[in-house]
């Protein structure tokens, strides 16, 4: 077993070095007239002009091998350069060892990783390129005692760049800068346990650029060296953070030899910013901790038995605060995110799910021979998601979250290989990935307010209360947006007995956990298609333009109670077919609202019956376009099919296709002519549909005399009125006072309006197994639609 | 048309009861608190708020369509569909006005006991939507026409108004809808 350290800022456990390069260290020597105009000094400065490289850096664990090929450290600039490297150390009069570098033009680079069990598959290079210039202060004496070290270092990187490379393409983080400053870092020996604790780390960094090149030429440029273009760029990132961590290493794997990770970390203060030329989406405030407990690290192999680097998690929980989410010319504010979790492994669905990740070579087998593959395996024991506006919260309550299966991630180019359409970009692949989530039900206030729904006023925007699914398919994200920087998707996604809810019950109302009743879409299949979706930050929001998109979606039974056995409305078929669909998600909610009446001014609202709201400057709103084209073909058009009375074959299962059916096809919207003269009705209004999501008072009455579910007495008629002192927390009241009228229930408030100019039915036809199809209605038009809907949603009393 | 109508899945409504001009039975009867207490599977939602047609005008101006402002041209929605190829259409016209109310509420509820009995032997899920107590219409109006062409600004248009109907003031809804499959699906 070797060690390699380079400027103590790398090392290494297990390694073996073959260097059939050079190793070159320029070490000049001083001058008499150079030493004599030293005065008063101490230490030594050492000059390096440095290039390391091996074809091979292997690690072994319990005799499997991870081999690092084509290591190289050397220019960034000069494939065949060296980089500076210049050391001032010196020993100070309290023992202190202190070095003061500087490095400049540094490439560390491994052009391949191969597991020894596979040396067929191959993860993919990656390179780092950077200067460094800081200082790194060794004292004696640790934490607990004068075995062990402190540490003060303080760092500034510039022109870094981090990339990832897969068959001639790759990836990379460009323009870096990043300084950092750990003071007081303590290393101790706890007896077999390695710990470091760094009681504040603080430092930023920018990325200028998020880069993507598919010309194999290309390698480390901003630039495609054939045309001279500037590579297109996802957007640029910046930060900054302030942390206490403290990590315990300890040797051991989750079998025999290999590596344990114990980490905690604080997030005293921390703000990210992601930029799209120019536009902001920034996450200001950011607090929170989080604990790793019992990482391991092996090299070993995935459940199937295939050779992988393993990752595996004893168990992670902590808490993300985000104090503002801002976006838009405006800088308003979406309001403020919190997150707690716990990974950890538990059983759902009667199969046991761990947190692991098996890193393994060859990515799409389509793709070329590199690439990632990881083999993962996530349970998401319980997560608590809330999200505050104008100081009003709700808490999507009990996430939970659970999966298997392989993603491999690849960067591809636009091009037909081996009978695989890959699109430019990062593509993130799903190998038989079989995941699901479910939450409890909202609560609006606190953690101690009741459970109820709400979700279902969120389906509009294809949000499910609980999910289950088998899926395939890949999302490729390409450098690039509708205009300059963004991302451009391209997505192709299959989904198999799926079963999600549209309507769904706690999964644990209190006494323990309990089958889920719902409204559910059962024996569910989809599939989806996204072809050239643009992705920007802009002055108004954050903007989704998708080029076209289809789908379809067969809900083999729509149960009602029990997901699987629950009895069946019959099946629905979806098609969808949209070109030039988009989404902008805009911060503010709805503002000011008339609910429970009309009325654009306060006094007319009053007149209506209804109740004046201001729901301030924070909230959500989504803003959708939806154009429905009319019907290319079979597989691309709009349509929506029911049926029922199905055959049922031998093994009992029922036949899609066997029974009768309602079919309303070729579903399109239009703008109610043909006025740009071109032979072709026009279509570029579509369905427009603006959701907005705000956490309001509003008005419950009680519906019957007596007691309610929670023994609080009132008439029919009263008002409900949260009020701390009374024992339910809320009481009725038949004439509340203007002061009770301050106290309404908090509720889910959701404000939709959509418009649309025509939207049509070609036929509506009755389909017969036998007597074939039939048309009942031979058109329909719908014109001049302007609805729109102010729903607040609170728990049943 | 000799298409089978096909008996698909009935929705059973029930244990309403309008308290409008005219009534509704029930045929089920109605859950006391006690057993309320015993449904399994409760959460639902309890919703208040309004849903408006049209309450200024639709997205299209043109020699048809226009603001509500605009007493030339009508501000409504329309829907148009015909049941014979190459027929006329019959038409919903100026659709439009407000329903605001509060207690509408949503649930998957089991229904396994109550109901004088039947309850028991009903044994089975139910998507309930309670009806909210009192229900406020404001200015709601639709025509009923039969018209030549499905858009009015098609060539050769001509409709004849047949009634128009007009909805304002409060009705009072009690009671619960439920609905379940039923039949072969």
């Amino acid at each position: 077993m070797k060690c390699v350290n380079f400027l103590a800022n790398w090392s290494c456990v297990g390694v073996a070095l073959v260097f059939p390069g050079q190793v070159m260290a320029e070490m000049q020597r001083l001058n008499d007239t150079d030493l004599a105009a030293i005065r008063g000094q101490g230490g030594i400065t050492l000059e390096m002009e440095v290039e390391v490289t091996a074809d091979r850096v292997s690690y072994f664990d319990d005799g499997n091998g991870i081999y690092l090929d084509d290591f190289r450290v050397g220019s960034a600039t000069d494939p065949e350069g060296q980089a500076f490297h210049r050391v001032r150390v010196d020993i100070s009069d309290d023992a202190a060892l202190n070095l003061d570098y500087l490095i400049e033009d540094r490439r560390i680079e491994f052009g391949d990783v191969r597991l020894a069990g596979a040396p067929g598959l191959s993860m993919g290079g990656f390179f780092f390129d950077h200067s460094l210039k800081g200082y790194l202060r060794i004292r004696p004496g640790g934490a607990l005692g004068g075995s062990g070290y402190t540490f003060d270092s303080a760092y500034t990187m510039t022109a870094g760049r981090l990339g990832y490379r897969t068959n001639g393409n790759e990836i990379f983080l460009d323009n870096m800068t990043l300084t950092m400053e750990a003071l007081g870092v303590t290393l101790d020996v706890v007896g077999e346990t390695l710990r470091l604790e760094a009681p504040r780390i603080v430092g930023s960094y920018d990325i200028g650029a998020i880069r993507y090149s598919g010309n194999p030429l290309n390698h480390g440029h901003s630039t495609d060296v054939t045309t001279g273009a500037a590579l297109p760029s996802y957007g640029s990132i910046s930060g900054a953070f302030d942390l206490t961590t403290l990590t315990e290493l300890k040797a051991g794997g989750r079998s025999g030899e290999g590596l344990r990770i114990d980490h905690e970390t604080t997030i005293n203060s921390a703000h990210f910013i992601y930029r799209d030329d120019g536009n902001a989406l920034s996450l200001r405030d950011i607090s929170g901790h989080y604990r790793v407990s019992d990482l391991r690290l092996d090299v070993t192999d995935d459940w199937q038995g295939r050779p992988a680097l393993g990752f595996t998690l004893g168990a992670m929980d902590g808490e993300v605060n985000i104090g503002a989410l801002e976006m838009g010319d405006s800088g308003r504010s979406l309001g403020e995110v919190n997150l707690s979790f716990l990974l950890q492994a538990r059983e759902f669905e009667g199969r046991h799910y761990t947190n692991s990740l098996y890193l393994q070579g060859g990515g799409h087998p389509d793709a070329g021979g590199q690439g990632l593959r990881l083999a993962t395996e996530w349970s998401l024991a319980l997560a608590d998601l809330s999200y505050t506006e104008d100081g009003n919260r709700v808490i999507f309550s009990g996430l939970q979250s659970w999966g298997r299966g392989d993603i491999t991630v690849n960067v591809t180019r636009d091009e037909l290989r081996n009978g695989t359409r890959f699109y430019d970009g990062l593509r993130v692949g799903f190998d038989g990935v079989k995941a699901g989530y479910r939450i409890n039900g909202l609560q609006v206030g606190d953690e101690d307010a009741p459970l109820q729904g709400g979700t279902e006023l969120l389906l509009a925007l294809g949000f499910y209360p609980a999910y289950e699914f088998e899926m395939d398919g890949h999302i490729t994200l390409g450098a690039g947006g509708a205009s300059g920087e963004g991302l451009t998707i391209n997505s192709d996604i299959q989904i198999r007995n799926g079963r999600a809810a549209l309507i769904a019950s706690p999964y644990d109302d209190g006494s323990g956990e309990i089958s889920q009743k719902g409204l559910w879409l059962s024996d569910l299949s989809y599939d989806g298609h996204i072809r050239d979706m643009t992705v920007d930050v802009t002055g108004e929001g954050l903007t989704f333009n998708t080029g076209e998109s289809w789908s379809t979606l067969d809900v083999g039974n729509l149960r009602l109670g029990d997901k699987r056995s629950g009895q069946s409305f019959g099946r629905f078929v979806v098609q969808t077919y949209e070109t030039g669909s988009g989404l902008t998600i805009v911060p503010g909610g709805s503002g000011e609202v008339c609910a429970g009446g009309v009325g654009v001014t306060a006094s007319a609202c009053a007149a209506s019956g209804g109740i004046w709201q201001d729901r301030g400057d924070e909230g959500i709103t989504v803003r959708m376009k939806q154009i429905l084209a009319k019907a290319v073909d079979d597989s691309r058009k709009n349509a929506f099919t029911w049926e029922t009375n199905r055959e049922i074959d031998g093994s009992g299962q029922l036949v899609n296709g066997s029974g009768t059916r309602l079919v309303l096809n070729d579903i399109h919207t239009g703008d109610g002519g043909d006025f740009d003269g071109d032979g072709v009705d026009d279509n570029s209004f579509g369905v427009r549909t603006d959701v907005s999501v705000d956490v309001y008072q509003t008005r419950v009455v009680k519906k019957d005399d007596g007691p309610d579910s929670l023994g609080v007495s009132g008439l029919r008629g009263d008002e409900k009125i949260m009020d701390s002192a009374a024992v339910a927390g809320y009481r009725y009241e038949s004439t509340p006072s203007s002061a009770d009228l301050e106290n309404r229930p908090l509720g889910f408030a959701v404000r939709a309006q959509s418009r649309f100019k025509e939207l049509s039915i070609n036929n509506v036809d009755l389909v017969h197994p036998v007597g074939g199809a039939q048309t009942v209605v031979y058109g329909v038009h719908m014109q001049n639609f302007d609805i729109k809907a102010n729903l607040t949603a609170t728990p049943i009393p | 048309m000799t298409t089978n109508a096909p008996a698909i899945v009935s929705l059973l409504i029930c244990a309403v009861a309008l308290s409008l001009p005219g009534q509704a039975t029930a045929e089920l009867k109605r859950l006391d608190d006690q057993a309320l207490g015993d449904v399994s599977g409760q959460g639902g939602i309890y919703l208040s708020g309004d849903v408006s047609i049209n309450e200024l005008g639709g997205p299209i101006e043109n020699s048809y369509f226009g603001g509500c402002d605009d007493t030339t041209r009508k501000c409504g929605a329309r829907f148009a569909y015909r049941l014979k190829e190459n027929g006329g259409w019959m038409v919903l016209d100026d659709i439009r006005g407000n329903f605001a109310f509060e207690g509408l509420t949503l649930r998957v509820r089991t229904i396994d006991s109550g109901f004088g009995g039947d309850g028991e032997l009903f044994k089975r899920d139910v998507l309930e939507l309670g009806l909210p107590n009192t229900v406020r219409f404001n200015d709601v109006r639709f025509k009923i026409a039969a018209s030549s062409t499905a858009r009015p600004t098609d060539p050769g248009f001509r409709q004849t108004d047949i009634f128009s109907v007009g909805m304002q003031g409060e009705v009072v809804m009690e009671g619960n809808l439920l609905v379940f499959p039923a039949g072969n699906p």
